[in-house]
């Protein structure tokens, strides 16, 4: 005497907010092909014959073209990872709250920073240097 | 054992999952750039020796854990609900496979730095 | 006077009596309905039963957003019939019962199944034991709250129970066992009250794998909740809360 739809495989694919919703989750599928790229690359430096042959398997066509996928995943994972993060942990002092924007912000500057330090460490000497 | 009674691993799983989404968006775009794009691309030239010094360093502890370890189990966490979402699973043996695998890479990680290390 | 226009409203109807062995689906049925800049969607359910088809069935009360009764899926995102404007939907609209909800006839769902989740939370202010131990039934004195202690958990505490955030969960579309955003956001209303005594027995709920840990953060119910209650902040700051309250009792054990 009653009507229950069923609930399909194909769920996320009727609304918008779904689709962006997977689409946060599939990020991960990009990111675990670079973490077994970025391992790969710490094992090879054993020796220099594999640090090579790993350089030569980071430079072929598609395995760029996956990393490239996994970057743009990884800058829309903190695009969503910063808005709920001050969500889950607001941070109140008496009876305001810290402005979510603000919260937002203050992790882009923290990527900002970090990239910073990165491209100064492989540009510098440290670890590499412009080619 | 009321002290153990309805105590699960979810908690352990969400705080991994977390701490691994904060390094993927913090730190997974300027690794990602330096060594997966500029330097295959033959942007930037990576120094192998200094590059193994640093890696065996106590930076290269932090490096392994906030770049492979911790993402990995962020990942883990996303695809185990994911199949959930996808009707695939989600049960023990999806939990049993993801943290499994991320347990494996992270294991793998420290072996790799742990051979790179002086005391090695 | 603004001018009057018309706009096909589809609607989702569901005839219990009609079923057949073979059969026992909903079906669409279409309507040509006039409207102005003020015209709601529960306006144009209204002016279908009474001008086009009496038999259409569909829940409302109060017209203003406060009784939470006229949840539709309209053109696929749960709102409230009476705060979603006919103007909005110049090109046609569809209105179907709320999803993820047994459907009992027409736009009309079973909201036991949210009910009884709501429950299960004991959303109210549970007195101190002590009170109750001493046979005391009801504090005689005004409660005190600082206007700090009423800032934490002031958002969370707008709800209505339209169950419009459970349309929106496809968790509880995929578990009906999931106790849910609405449930879950009134757990931490009552949870974050400097009044209440009741936390321990809403995290023995909250703790469960129907608890908190079955929400993945898709984050949807919030965009649709019309009392802007932000349901899934609460469930994941009662992640946090879960966490500790499950460390404590490890080493502590359970009181
Ligand atoms: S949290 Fe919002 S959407 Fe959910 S029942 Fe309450 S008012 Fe409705
Ligand atoms: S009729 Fe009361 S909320 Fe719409």
């Amino acid at each position: 005497m009653a009507y229950k739809a069923p609930m399909k495989r194909s769920w996320w694919l009727q609304h918008a907010a779904f689709r962006r919703y997977m689409l946060r989750e599939a990020t991960v599928l990009p990111l675990v092909f670079a973490l077994c790229c970025l391992l790969a690359g710490l094992w090879s430096l054993q020796t220099s014959a594999q640090f090579h042959a790993w350089q030569q398997f980071m430079a072929q066509p598609w395995v760029v073209a996956f990393n490239l996928l996994a970057l743009v995943g990884a800058l829309y994972h903190a695009l969503t990872f910063f808005q709920l993060f001050p969500r889950v942990m607001p941070i109140r002092l008496g009876e305001k709250q810290v402005p979510a924007a603000l919260m937002v912000v203050a992790q882009w500057l923290g990527v900002v920073a970090v990239l910073l330090a990165m491209l100064w460490l492989a540009t510098s000497g440290v670890l590499g240097a412009w080619q | 054992m009321s002290r153990f009674k309805g105590l699960h691993l979810e908690p352990l799983w969400w705080g991994l999952f977390s701490a691994g989404g904060v390094c993927f968006a913090v730190f997974l775009p300027a690794v990602l750039l330096v060594f997966a794009v500029l330097a295959p691309l033959g942007v930037i030239h990576l120094n192998m020796n200094a590059l193994a010094t640093a890696a065996g360093s106590i930076w290269g502890l932090l490096f392994v854990g906030a770049v492979i370890c911790l993402p990995a189990f962020h990942a883990a966490h996303r695809i185990r609900h994911g199949l959930h979402d996808l009707k695939l699973g989600g049960g023990l043996w999806s939990v049993v496979l993801c943290y499994g695998a991320a347990a494996l890479i992270s294991a793998s990680a420290l072996w790799g730095w742990l051979a790179l290390t002086s005391w090695f | 006077m603004s001018e009057q226009r018309f706009v096909q409203v589809e609607v989702v109807r569901y005839l219990p009596e009609n079923k057949t062995p073979e059969k026992d689906e909903p079906f669409s049925q279409f309507f040509e309905v006039p409207y102005t800049e003020s015209t709601s969607i529960l306006d144009a359910l209204q002016y279908i039963k009474e001008e086009l088809d009496s038999s259409l069935s569909f829940r409302w009360s109060c017209r203003m957003a406060i009784c939470g009764s006229c949840g539709f899926m309209v053109n696929g995102t749960p709102k409230l019939g009476c705060k979603d404007f006919l103007r909005n939907y110049p090109n046609g609209v569809r209105i179907a019962p709320l999803a993820h909800f047994t459907v009992e006839r027409d736009l009309m769902v079973n909201m036991e199944e949210f009910l009884v989740h709501l429950e299960a939370v004991q959303p109210f202010l549970v007195e101190e034991q002590q009170a109750k131990a001493q046979g005391v039934q009801k504090y005689t004195e005004t409660y005190q709250q600082t206007p700090a202690q009423l800032a934490k958990y002031k958002q969370f505490s707008n709800c209505i129970n339209c169950g419009l955030c459970y349309a929106a969960c496809p968790q509880f579309g995929l578990n009906p066992e999931f106790i849910g955003p609405g449930a879950l956001a009134l757990a931490h209303r009552y949870n974050l009250d400097s009044r209440d005594h009741g936390k321990a027995q809403r995290m023995k709920v909250l703790n469960g794998h129907n608890g908190v840990w079955s929400c993945t953060f898709v984050g949807f119910c919030s965009d649709v909740c019309p009392k802007k209650v932000d349901p899934a902040a609460a469930v994941n700051q009662g992640k946090v809360e879960s966490a500790k309250s499950m460390l404590i009792q490890m080493f502590k054990g359970n009181s």
